[in-house]
């Protein structure tokens, strides 16, 4: 992996607009699509999550570099098809029934996708029966779970019951603004993720088995 | 009504909630909706929740998504998808004639029941027209970037898109306001919790807070005008976090209260804000639902040490939430709980 590569910083800084260029370097170079994938755009993005939890970088920078990996992936998707490269995981992200804030749910499902996850984004005001049909269609290893209001809280633990009771064996990851490790463990989530730049570390700890990092 | 009135509060050692939405929900759930449409009976729940906790100011709901649906209804968008719309491509950006709500129909009604019947005063509320905008966009953060590093409507759709939906939304509230206005509202709650480190990079803002001027503190600066106007006063509020350089600016707005979240030192605030302005606010009541992360003995020890701090800097202070006490289902009596701990401090100090 080099950082310094010119597609890893065009992610790393968000400039989107240069992508289509670099990208197509890349591949002139001969450089396969799964490689550009994990040693170009990936890394990109785990340093912008490494930055924005060190307070270097805030939102608004990590969600122009999700902006640019994704404008890379869409890029590369038919290499990838072609070349029957698949994501290791796959995820199922909404927020909850009753909650119509999306902002925290679309860049932890940002976060996901940099991080080589396939998201599937139910939206928001979700029903769990609708999480439950998600999981039984998509066989997902990860849902996430989003609500910013103290209101729709509760919808959480109804959803994170409904999952449970379907059988569902998806590790199940909370967060949103009122949320605390307290009322995930107190509803039965496998996770919680205090901001999207965590989400990745929380996520992989749980679908590798391993623990996070203090 | 003037700026002394809020400042006699704070020197009385005032504690209140905003609780508007947890007094409401005392009301048998079937009754909430007609409640919500029937001005005199919301403007009862107002007057209980105000006496309630000694707060001589009758509060609206913090519903933040009023003005959105009547902006959108007005643009003829079919109700059912209201709630979830986002714009793609700008509307026409004329002047359409707004279409106010019910609920909105009933909050102007309930103001001016306060204004009639009781000695309480009439505060209208509103969403601050940055937060609005951003209810509008499926992306309200890309463009704010964009347009903090010099791109305009012509060189980028989405900073277009942005602009227009910001006059829109400064529109609509304007309209809003002046109806609350001539409702008798004596003061307006302007709730900009948008306006925050999420939209706004302080790297950006490092170098430049123009764009922070821009498109928070001008077009709230136009809301500040129209209330001078009419001699009402300004109640600012943001929750979200912010950067000392945010708060210094919504001092500028001249309110005569400025609530803050929980994110903050209002000790420290009190260093940027100007020593007329009550700083208001702000024990973590999103968080109160938890008995494990803030018990009723942790909440009366911030309160105390929160007061103990305000009093050592000697600005104005009026012990609250940190935003809207909402009622959680199944946790009302725990949240009450804390509210009653930390109002049962008001006094003299």
């Amino acid at each position: 992996m080099d950082e310094q590569h010119p597609l890893t910083q065009a992610v790393i800084r968000g400039r989107r607009k240069e992508i289509p260029e670099l990208v197509k370097q890349c591949v002139d170079a001969g450089e396969d699509a799964k490689s550009i994938l994990e040693n170009r755009l990936v890394p990109g993005m785990a340093i912008v999550g490494e930055r924005f939890k060190k307070n270097e970088i805030f939102v608004p920078e990590m969600l122009v570099a999700a902006r640019a990996m994704k404008e890379a992936v869409k890029i590369l998707e038919p290499l990838l098809v072609a070349a029957g490269v698949k994501p290791e995981f796959t995820a199922v992200i909404g927020t909850v029934e009753g909650d119509l804030h999306d902002i925290g749910k679309n860049l932890v499902a940002m976060m996901w996708k940099g991080a080589n996850i396939d998201v599937i984004d139910l939206g928001v005001n979700v029903a769990p029966a609708k999480f439950v049909e998600a999981a039984q269609q998509h066989k997902p290893h990860l849902i996430g779970l989003s609500a910013l209001l103290t209101t729709t809280m509760p919808s959480m633990k109804t959803t994170v019951a409904a999952l449970k009771q379907s059988g569902s064996t998806a590790k199940v990851c909370i967060g949103g603004a009122p949320i605390t490790q307290a009322y995930a463990d107190e509803i039965g989530a496998d996770g919680y993720s205090r901001d999207a730049g965590s989400a990745v570390d929380v996520a992989l700890a749980l679908l590798r088995g391993t623990a996070l990092a203090a | 009504m003037n700026r002394d009135f809020y400042l006699t509060l704070a020197k009385n050692g005032q504690a209140f909630p905003v609780a508007t939405h947890l007094t409401l929900h005392e009301q048998p759930a079937a009754d909430l909706p007609a409640i919500l449409l029937d001005g005199q009976r919301l403007g009862q729940v107002l007057a209980t929740s105000a006496r309630r906790y000694r707060n001589p100011l009758a509060v609206p709901l913090m519903d933040l998504m009023l003005e959105k649906q009547s902006l959108l209804q007005s643009l003829g968008i079919p109700a059912e998808l209201i709630d979830t719309y986002h714009f793609t491509a700008p509307p026409a950006d004329g002047a359409p004639a707004f279409t106010f709500t019910p609920r909105m129909t009933a909050t102007c009604a309930a103001l001016r029941y306060i204004a009639a019947e009781t000695d309480l005063v009439p505060v209208g509320m509103c969403i601050g027209p940055f937060s609005l905008m951003t209810k509008l966009l499926s992306d309200p953060i890309t463009p704010v970037f964009l347009a903090a590093g010099g791109a305009d409507g012509e060189e980028e759709p989405e900073v277009a898109l942005m602009e227009t939906c910001l006059r829109l939304s400064l529109r609509v509230i304007t309209e809003y306001v002046t109806r609350q206005i001539a409702a008798g509202a004596r003061a307006l709650f302007v709730c900009e919790p948008a306006a925050n480190l999420v939209y706004f990079s302080p790297n950006q803002l490092a170098e430049d807070f123009g764009i922070f001027e821009r498109l928070v503190i001008e077009p709230n600066r136009q809301l500040r005008e129209l209330l001078r106007q009419h001699h009402v006063e300004l109640i600012f509020h943001d929750c979200g976090e912010l950067t000392d350089g945010m708060v210094s600016r919504f001092a500028k707005l001249e309110p005569v209260m400025l609530s803050l979240g929980s994110s903050r030192k209002l000790w420290e605030d009190a260093r940027l804000v100007p020593d007329n302005i009550v700083l208001y606010g702000n024990l973590p009541s999103k968080h109160f639902y938890s008995d494990e992360t803030y018990p009723v003995a942790r909440v009366r020890a911030m309160a105390a040490e929160l007061r103990e701090k305000m009093r050592a800097t000697g600005h104005p202070f009026i012990l609250g939430s940190e935003c809207d006490v909402l009622s959680v289902p199944g946790s009302e009596q725990i949240i009450q709980d804390k509210v009653n701990a930390f109002t049962a401090w008001s006094g003299a100090p």
